[in-house]
């Protein structure tokens, strides 16, 4: 569960200070699937850092699973990222020079995971997505949709709690990119693992089952319904 | 994640720039061969200077600096021999002389056939041909009755066979020595090493050299002792006999090739102390271009560290990753270098005729200093990877 207490940051530019995020309260019950939505500029992909700790508060509190991480120090969030979530990116962000298999494998080795159990559990997570004769190839030789199952791979061979996607088919053609958000809807209905999705599209949004919109820094939906989730 | 991880990763991201790493790692090679040729050759140098210069162990030689007012007095003093028989049995009675090996040298000419030429004549002893380990190539040494009888025989050095005889075997021939004749039965080997060279030398019975030239005066006298400690006392005890029995001030003095020897090992040392240091700039320069790559290869792979950080990679991980990418390139760079310092050691002592010392010393040395610099030179960059901002890494183009 993911719960945002009053979540402010500021960035000083100068002798300006912007708010990027300004006293944000959020909850997201465990196994929802969720999609941010709003403008260029509004704070979603900020909002979107400080969920999946790669970002700390400015103000406000961050518990994560009951437990407050926005005083964790930075190699305390490396292990929450690596344990408790898994990203998904627009750009795909897999690394050129490691086979598909390789990649998956990354989070595992600094999970401190031996070579063989590793190797077994990416070759799961690839089959999972679809991908099991395409193990060696490097991702180059793989077409976009290929290179986003290898991601996903990637994100859920640790087993988290949460997937956070920033844009997940922002480059992808919209056949592709309905393979992608299927996948997404599977691991969570089969896994009940919590994905949230930031995105502009509303032909994504709408495998979510709830939407949030992101405005200045805010959030701009009636309170009743940010807290009115039942699972 | 295990140092074996690391190293793998590590070369992976080095064979991706192939050409890049073996550029980088040239400077690395060639610092550490031309540190590693310098100190071989060094220590060879001054192991071999060292054997020369000692010669056979436990030896001193005793010599006659005149003073200015002995010089004075008898201008001529220096071509007199300064030891005399009855020094020599004064000598004989110090306890810790294990044997005295005296012998005397004149210029003398000599004459085969038409041809003549300048020698130096040499009167010696048994005791001489064994300390100095004289080997003959050609003919016989001398005999216990050519010594006790003073026979008129002599062995020549190799160079007199060649200028005097024109390469012919001079065994059997007679020659004439100061004028008188004398005998060849025997051609030494030409010496080897480094400091030894060729000269026309002829040695006879020092019962002969006195016969020839009526005096029985020495002009060398070698010590010889059981341990260096007795040599010194030894030494000690002749200078002063010496002394008193000529009336001399302190002209009579030790010259001990030891510590000579340690003299010159210790400019030898210096030399190579100085030689490679200078080509521990090289090593120094290679450092830098190693800390340039590294800089450049962190700004390329900025979305890299970006991807790891979000996968969960700590700062310290990324630090390590990229401090052991340096150190497995000057590592590798390292290894080859004492490869080529070996190599080239080895083919520069087969011209300069003198061995080249690989210690283990050297060699760890090596991999050791190489894999530091690595880690010196790759502290900057790690550094700036493990400081990278992960946001803004995985936006960077």
């Amino acid at each position: 569960m993911i719960v945002l207490e009053s979540i402010t940051k500021t960035y000083v530019l100068g002798k300006e200070s912007v708010n990027v995020l300004n006293d944000i309260t959020l909850t997201i019950e465990q196994g929802e699937f969720v999609a941010i939505m709003g403008p260029s500029g509004s704070g979603k992909s900020t909002l979107m850092n400080m969920i999946g700790c790669l970002d700390k508060p400015t103000a406000g509190n961050y518990f994560l699973s009951g437990e407050n991480v926005s005083h964790y120090n930075e190699n305390e969030l490396a292990r929450v990222r690596n344990q408790s979530i898994g990203f998904v990116f627009q750009q795909f962000h897999l690394l050129p020079r490691l086979s598909a298999l390789k990649n998956v494998e990354l989070p595992m080795i600094y999970a401190g995971v031996s070579k063989s159990e590793r190797q077994a559990r990416a070759e799961e997570a690839l089959m999972k997505v679809g991908l099991s004769d395409r193990m060696d190839h490097l991702p180059n030789a793989l077409s976009g949709g290929q290179k986003q199952r290898v991601a996903i791979a990637r994100a859920i061979v640790n087993k988290p709690k949460i997937i956070l996607a920033d844009e997940p088919t922002g480059a992808l053609d919209s056949k592709t990119s309905i393979d992608i958000m299927e996948q997404f809807r599977e691991l969570n209905e089969e896994e009940g693992v919590t994905v949230i999705i930031v995105t502009h599209e509303s032909e994504v949004a709408e495998y979510a089952k709830r939407t949030i919109f992101v405005r200045d820094g805010m959030i701009q939906i009636p309170s009743a319904s940010i807290m009115g989730v039942s699972e | 994640m295990s140092f074996m991880e690391n190293l793998l990763m590590a070369l992976s991201s080095l064979k991706a720039h192939k050409m890049r790493s073996i550029l980088t790692m040239l400077g690395i090679i060639i610092g550490v061969g031309a540190v590693i040729i310098v100190v071989a050759i060094g220590q060879g140098g001054e192991a071999m200077l060292k054997t020369q210069i000692t010669g056979p162990g436990n030896t001193v030689e005793l010599y006659y600096q005149p003073s200015d007012e002995e010089i004075r007095a008898n201008p001529n003093i220096f071509l007199q021999a300064p030891f005399r028989q009855e020094d020599i049995r004064a000598l004989e009675q110090i306890q810790e002389i294990k044997s005295i090996v005296a012998s005397s040298t004149q210029m003398s000419s000599i004459r085969f056939q038409q041809e003549t030429a300048d020698v130096s004549s040499t009167g010696i002893n048994q005791a001489y041909i064994k300390l100095n380990e004289m080997k003959v190539e050609k003919g016989r040494s001398f005999s216990t009755s050519d010594f006790l009888g003073g026979r008129r025989v002599g062995l020549v050095s190799h160079v007199i066979q060649e200028e005097l005889f024109k390469g012919d075997n001079p065994v059997g021939k007679v020659i004439t020595v100061a004028n008188q004749p004398i005998e060849i039965i025997g051609v030494l080997e030409k010496p080897t090493g480094l400091l030894s060279f060729s000269s026309m030398e002829i040695y006879l019975p020092f019962q002969t050299w006195r016969t020839i030239y009526g005096s029985s005066d020495y002009t060398q006298v070698t010590l010889q002792a059981d341990s260096s400690d007795q040599l010194q006392a030894a030494g000690k005890k002749a200078a002063r006999i010496l002394n008193n029995m000529h009336n001399t001030e302190d002209s009579y003095q030790v010259l001990n090739m030891e510590e000579i020897a340690a003299g010159i090992g210790q400019i030898t040392r210096i030399m190579t102390l100085i030689i490679g240091s200078i080509a521990g700039i090289s090593l120094f320069v290679g450092g830098i271009g190693v800390m340039n790559i590294m800089l450049v290869s962190v700004t390329e792979r900025t979305r890299e560290i970006g991807i790891r950080m979000a996968l969960g990679a700590t700062r310290g991980q990324v630090l390590t990753q990229f401090l052991i990418e340096s150190m497995t390139l000057t590592l590798i760079g390292g290894i080859l270098g004492i490869f080529l310092g070996w190599g080239t050691a080895s083919i520069v002592s087969i011209f300069a005729g003198w061995p080249s010392l690989i210690s283990w010393q050297v060699v760890l040395g090596g991999v050791v200093f190489s894999m530091v610099i690595g880690i010196v030179f790759g502290l900057l960059p790690a550094n700036k990877a493990s400081k990278l901002d992960p946001i803004e890494s995985l936006r960077y183009e």
